[in-house]
Parts: structure tokens; C-alpha cells; sequence
């Protein structure tokens, strides 16, 4: 079975003056697996992110989505088979909550009926009552709401891969903890492959069947969540004693 | 009152006069929209040309109105469509900056999403990026038809017609009866597509 | 409307009229260059001959501008033309008898407005029709009764003022039988010498005494059925600015008959066409011909 993403010895170096963000970093993510990609801020764990749905183009590597490589697809057509989750969430304020989780088949140019199914079954599964909060618009949504509004868009097209940028990040702890619960759970339930970004250890460990963890835009360890606790490579004790610490 | 009376014995005149000046004005402003979104999509998406075009429209903006008909006279003669024409160049500038900073002032995170998910260029500008943008460019479409129903009374100095005739006609007679027949018209015209603008506007404005 | 604009703009001139009337003469001036001209000739002439301070108010507005300041006093004497001031000012229908109009005109001043007209410069600034030499030259164009052959084909364009007026072109077309392609633009007085010169129209209606004329290579048409009344330029003064200053009218009436055609038109373009300044054109012109 091919996996739902491999990636193999991504660079990224900027443009304009040449400063390398990303280097060598391999991993394979299989269908129902989560890879965590741990990290501090500016370690290259969005980069990386953005180098997989070809946001940014690698300056060098390859990157294969359910074993086609990403560089021979145009990239929009990439990106829809590709669910992406932001901690800005990014909804569309003009757009109705349905409208805004529908966009994806639209673009692909599903029938409405499809649509209007395929909306109610995704709502329902990210946990909100589609009779109450299709016609709503953002701006009517709580932070939690429409983080969930935001999984479901993302989930539209049924995409193998789903990458996702801190998207608990910016919640309220309580709100945060549940969304976390709840995640957990749909992870199995889907059986997608699945790119996690986070600077939260305890998020990464309890969400993720793999941890990576970058730094200075390296993969510096990549292993399971027991071998992330057990490692006694510097950065990844520095951040479990954070974990502790908070504890 | 004898503006009363103006009117009512030179009613045919009046609303032809108007019509003229409703033309000019909806002509000009039509065409600076068909050219100024399209540019100030054009620089949101080449930066290196906004100081240059943005600067350009601002120096035709600054021209006195009476010398910017004088210079078009040799290219393009007198009537309608001189005056059409620099009342596009006057047009072009609000509509081009608001165009532009509509679209800019979008929030990079819904910009992102969009792309994320693979949309166009083209389906973002369409979907997204117009759509949110679209206050802003209305309300500078609303800046240039109030300034458009001003200066086409300059109109009547390159033989253009409109409501300017009364005015040019009472200045060099004397009449201030004829210059309010002109005035008062005019500037009837500015403030009724002021609030027909505005209202829009504020249908149009997404607040989040 | 036209007393309430008049209030309004006596009050303006109020506001800006300030004070301490009494140890200066305030000249005013029409928003042309020849009226700047003359205003400024007559402010020198007021300055060496009467010994008080000019204060110089130039450019100020149209005819109804002018009227209205003087009658508020807060200017006490200007350049009119007869002319207009039958025509415009006292709106009389334009009059057969041409040479009546100067003294008319300076009765009725007198009479209704407590204003004098002192003696005229010396030139008519009328009405002036004008085509391109080149034109004149292959048509054979001398006088106004010469362009019936040739008006239709022609296109016109003429100042909102010219249209207008009494003495404009409704008159003018009925005593030369004049019928152009089409209806004769109406537009902007300045932009008609430039839409003459580009070509965009044949015949424009300008002033006889303007300096571009030269200068664009344009002709006047002699008026040799004595259409246009005359537009003699004179000092027009309240009489008390008069009786105050004993030698005032003394010295304006110096300036009298000094300025025939051909001198105003060097005058005015040595201003719009050199573009000189006019109180060096016009302290130029005072020490050469009233030394």
C-alpha cells in the first residue's frame, strides 16, 4: 500500500538572500498514521508544512502525495487533494459556515446536492449540528466552532493527506483540551494520513503516532512517542522537561 | 422666484441638459471602473508597479481641471468625449488606490486558506478577494462619481454640454439666476449618487 | 437670486475690505490680463501724480464681481468697458447709434450709481471675429461679410458670453446672414483661440485687442456692416474717492486717447505672449508716453 506522503531530503533556502530554513528532512507518513512535527518557533516545522503543498517550492528534494509526486501536479490541483488546517483558521467571512466547508467540491465543480450531503455528514462528524450552523456565518462562530468548521472544510473533498499548522493554537485551554479529545478520536475514525504541526509536547504526544522533531531546520529525532520520552537527544529531553515542568 | 420660473419655461432644456451630464458621468465613471479594478488587481499582484502607477494617477489628479480640457483639445478636439476622457483620468486614481488597498487589507490568513486549498489565482481574486474587497472599491467608486459630477460641469467648456452650460452661461452673462440653474442641478446629481453609492456601500461592507 | 447673491458677496468684500480707508485708493481689476494691464498703468499714474498709497486688488472677478465691489466701495475705481456696462450692467438692448453709448452710459452711471467715467484710453476692444491666416489667405477672407461664402462648410466655436449676449451672435448671424455646418460650439472663451489654432474649429469670436492674436497667426475680420458696439476702456471712480482727492481725476484724465488698438494688442501681448511683468510693462509704457 502506498503511503499517503513521503518526503525525501527537502531543502528550502529564501529567495532573496539564499538563508536556508529547511534541509534534509525525510519521513513517510502511511495512511491512518499522524506524524507530529515538533518544534520551537522558527525551527522550519511551517515550512515544511507549506513545502508539502507546495505554498513554497522546495529548493530541493522531492515530495510524493499518495505516491504521485507533488512537482509534476499543478499545484492547485495538489493542494485540493491536500486538507489544510491553519491556527488562523482563515474561514471566509463572506461565505455561510456550509458555503465555507463546501468550497473545495465546488471548485471541483461537485453537483449541489452532493454538496449540501457531503456538508451535513462533515459538520455532524467534527460535531456541530448542521440544521443550526450551516446558514451561519463566521463572525457567528465561537473560536472552538469554528476551528471545527475549519477540519471539516478541510476534510471536504475527502483528501488522503491532511496537514495541519497548530490549528488548537490560538483556543482557550479548556476549549483546546476538548478539541484535542475529540481529534484523537476522529484520527482513528478516518483513517487519513495526517502532518501535525505544533510547539505543545503534550499535544504532540498525545495526537501523534510518530513525533519528528526539527530543529534549526533539521529533523534532529523521528520515532514514536515512547522512543520520544525515552531519547536522550538534547533537544528532545529539553522539551520533555518542559513537559514536565508543566505538569 | 424666478429660478422657479427659469425652469419652468426651459424644462426641455433642463432635462436635456441633465441627461447630458448624467452621460458624461456615467460613461467616464463606467470606463475608469473597467480600467482601474483590472489595474488595481494588477498591483496587488506586481508590487514593483504601485509606486510608479499610483504616483502617475495622483499627478493627473492634480492637473486644474479648465488646463487638463485645454491640453486634450489638440488630441482629442472638442465635445463628449474629451470631456469623457479626462473625466476618466480623474476617475482613475480612487478607484485604482481603493482597488488596490481593498484587496491588500484582506486578511492574509483567509488569503492562505484559499490558496491551501487550492484555489486559482483567479477563483481567490473571484471568490474571495473581490468579494471583500468590494466596500472599499465601491467607496472609492463613490469618492470618483461624486468628483466626476463636479467636473463635468467643466464640461461645457470644451463645448461637452451638460448642466455646466447654465453655469458657463449665467458667468459670462452675469445671471446668477443662470448659474444656479446649473449649480443647484449639479449638485443635486452628486449627493443623490452619493447616497445611492453609499447605501450600497454599506450592503456591500462585510464586517466581521 | 440675483439680490441675494449680490448681499452675499457685498458681505464677502466687507469682511475682506479691511480698514483705515481714508490714506489709500484701492484699484480694482477684471480677471483678464489687458484689465490687470490697465489697472496697474492707472495705479502708477495715481502713485506719481497724487502721491498716495495704491493698494492693488487685480484679477478680481467678471463684470458683476467688479460692479458689485465698487458699489460697496470696497474698491474705488476699475477699467470698464462701454459696452458692456450698456449691455451688461444697465441691460439695454443693443443700440444702433454708436457713438451715443459712452455718453449714455456715463449719464446713467452718474444718475443711478453715483460712479464717473472719466476720458476713454483710446481703444475699442470688441468683439474681433477671427480665423486662421492661412484660412484668410486661401479664401480670401477681409471682413465678416466674406465668411457667408465659405460658413457652410465652416464650424464655429464661441465663448458662452458671445452666445449669449444681445450684442453676440444671434445679432451678428442675422445682420451677415451667417449659417455655419452646425450649430456653433459653445465653449470656453480662452480654449477657443487654442481649438482655432489646432484646427477643431474655423471661426472663433475674441477680443480685437488681444495679444494672441499674433502670436497663434490668427486674423481678425473687419466688421464692415458696424455690427459690434463699441468697448471703449475707461476709468470708471466713485465720485467721493474723487472728491477727496482733488487731483485725481486730473491725472487720470491724462491717460486719455493714449492707447489706440495696435498699442493695447503690443501691451497685452508683451504680457501673455513674452510674459513680462506688468508693472514693469506698465511703468515702461508711463515714462514713454506720459513722462
Amino acid at each position: 500500500m502506498t503511503a499517503a506522503l513521503e518526503v525525501r531530503g527537502l531543502k528550502y533556502a529564501l529567495p532573496a538572500d539564499g538563508r536556508i530554513l529547511v534541509q534534509n528532512v525525510s519521513f513517510t507518513v502511511g495512511l491512518g498514521e499522524t506524524l507530529v512535527l515538533l518544534g520551537r518557533s522558527g525551527s522550519g516545522k511551517t515550512t515544511t508544512l507549506k513545502l508539502i503543498n507546495r505554498l513554497l517550492e522546495p529548493t530541493a528534494g522531492e515530495v510524493l502525495v499518495a505516491g504521485q509526486r507533488a512537482a509534476a501536479l499543478e499545484s492547485t490541483r495538489l493542494r485540493r487533494r491536500i486538507g489544510y488546517v491553519i491556527q488562523e483558521v482563515g474561514l471566509f467571512p463572506h461565505f455561510t459556515v456550509a458555503q465555507n466547508v463546501g468550497l473545495v467540491p465546488r471548485l471541483e465543480r461537485w453537483p449541489a446536492d452532493r454538496i449540501a450531503a457531503r456538508v451535513s455528514e462533515l459538520l455532524a462528524l467534527v460535531g456541530l449540528d448542521p440544521s443550526a450552523f450551516q446558514a451561519r456565518y463566521p463572525h457567528e462562530l465561537s473560536g472552538g466552532q469554528r476551528q471545527r468548521v475549519g477540519v471539516a472544510r478541510a476534510l471536504a473533498a475527502d483528501p488522503p493527506l491532511l496537514l495541519l499548522d497548530e490549528p488548537f493554537g490560538a483556543l482557550d485551554p479548556i476549549t483546546r483540551v476538548e478539541l484535542q479529545r475529540e481529534f484523537h478520536g476522529l484520527e482513528r475514525r478516518l483513517g487519513k494520513g495526517m502532518v501535525f504541526v505544533t510547539h505543545d509536547v503534550r499535544e504532540g504526544l498525545l495526537l501523534g503516532t510518530r513525533i519528528g522533531l526539527m530543529q534549526q531546520g533539521r529533523l534532529v529525532f523521528l520515532g514514536t512517542p515512547g522512543e520520544f520520552r525515552a531519547s536522550t537527544q538534547p533537544e528532545a529531553v529539553a522539551f520533555m522537561g518542559a513537559a514536565d515542568e508543566a505538569r | 422666484m424666478s429660478l422657479l420660473s427659469f425652469y419652468s419655461r426651459n424644462t426641455a432644456e433642463l432635462l436635456g441638459l441633465t441627461w447630458q451630464h448624467v452621460y458624461l458621468v456615467a460613461v467616464s465613471t463606467g470606463a475608469a471602473i473597467m480600467v482601474g479594478v483590472p489595474l488595481g488587481v494588477a498591483l496587488t499582484r506586481r508590487p514593483a508597479w504601485r509606486a510608479p502607477v499610483l504616483g502617475l494617477a495622483n499627478v493627473f489628479q492634480t492637473i486644474p481641471s479648465l488646463a487638463l480640457f485645454g491640453f486634450l483639445i489638440p488630441l482629442f478636439g472638442i465635445g463628449a468625449w474629451t470631456a469623457i476622457t479626462a473625466l476618466i483620468v480623474y476617475a482613475l486614481l480612487p478607484i485604482i488606490r481603493n482597488t488596490y488597498t481593498g484587496i491588500a487589507g484582506v486578511d492574509p490568513a483567509v488569503r492562505e486558506a484559499g490558496r491551501g486549498m487550492g484555489m486559482t489565482d483567479r477563483e481567490l481574486l473571484r471568490l474571495v478577494e473581490l468579494p471583500l474587497a468590494a466596500g472599499v472599491i465601491l467607496a472609492g467608486i463613490r469618492v470618483a462619481t461624486v468628483v466626476s459630477v463636479g467636473v463635468a460641469t467643466i464640461g461645457a467648456a470644451i463645448g461637452a454640454g451638460g448642466l455646466g452650460v447654465y453655469i458657463f452661461r449665467g458667468v459670462a452673462t452675469v445671471d446668477d439666476t443662470l448659474i444656479m440653474a446649473g449649480a443647484l442641478p449639479a449638485a443635486l446629481l452628486a449627493l443623490a449618487a452619493d447616497a445611492a453609492l453609499g447605501i450600497a456601500e454599506r450592503r456591500l461592507a462585510w464586517q466581521r | 437670486m440675483a439680490a441675494i447673491s449680490g448681499r452675499v458677496l457685498l458681505a464677502l468684500t466687507t469682511v475682506l475690505g479691511g480698514c483705515g480707508r481714508h490714506d489709500r485708493i484701492i484699484v480694482g481689476a477684471k480677471n483678464f490680463t489687458e484689465s490687470d494691464l490697465l489697472a496697474e498703468i492707472v495705479a502708477q499714474q495715481i502713485e506719481r501724480r497724487v502721491h498716495v498709497p495704491v493698494e492693488r486688488r487685480l484679477h478680481l472677478g467678471g463684470t458683476f464681481v467688479c460692479h458689485h465691489a465698487i458699489m460697496a466701495g470696497q474698491i474705488d475705481l476699475y477699467v470698464e468697458y462701454s459696452g458692456t456696462a450698456f449691455t451688461a450692467v444697465l441691460k439695454h438692448p443693443p443700440v444702433a447709434d454708436r457713438d451715443s453709448v459712452y455718453r449714455q452710459v456715463a449719464n446713467e452711471y452718474s444718475r443711478q450709481f453715483r460712479l464717473r467715467w472719466l476720458a476713454p484710453f483710446g481703444f475699442d476692444n470688441t468683439f474681433a471675429i477671427l480665423v486662421r491666416a492661412a484660412d484668410a489667405g486661401r479664401y480670401g477672407l477681409k471682413a465678416i461679410s466674406d465668411l457667408s461664402r465659405v460658413a457652410p462648410r465652416w464650424h464655429a466655436g464661441f465663448g458662452y458670453e458671445f452666445l449669449e449676449r444681445a450684442d453676440g451672435f444671434a445679432g451678428l448671424s442675422r445682420v451677415y446672414g451667417l449659417r455655419f455646418a452646425a450649430p456653433p460650439t459653445a465653449m470656453d472663451l480662452g480654449l477657443t483661440y487654442r481649438a482655432l489654432a489646432e484646427g477643431k474649429v474655423d471661426v472663433i469670436a475674441g477680443n480685437s485687442t488681444d495679444g494672441q492674436i499674433a502670436a497663434l497667426r490668427l486674423v481678425a475680420l473687419e466688421d464692415d456692416r458696424r455690427y459690434f458696439p463699441p468697448y471703449e476702456a475707461a476709468p470708471v471712480v466713485r465720485v467721493p474717492t474723487l472728491e477727496r482727492h482733488a487731483t485725481l481725476a486730473r491725472a487720470l484724465e491724462e491717460l486719455g486717447g493714449k492707447i489706440a488698438d495696435d498699442e493695447m494688442r503690443r501691451l497685452n501681448a508683451a504680457a501673455d505672449v513674452e510674459h513680462r511683468d506688468i508693472r514693469t510693462i506698465a511703468h515702461e509704457w508711463l515714462e514713454a508716453h506720459v513722462p
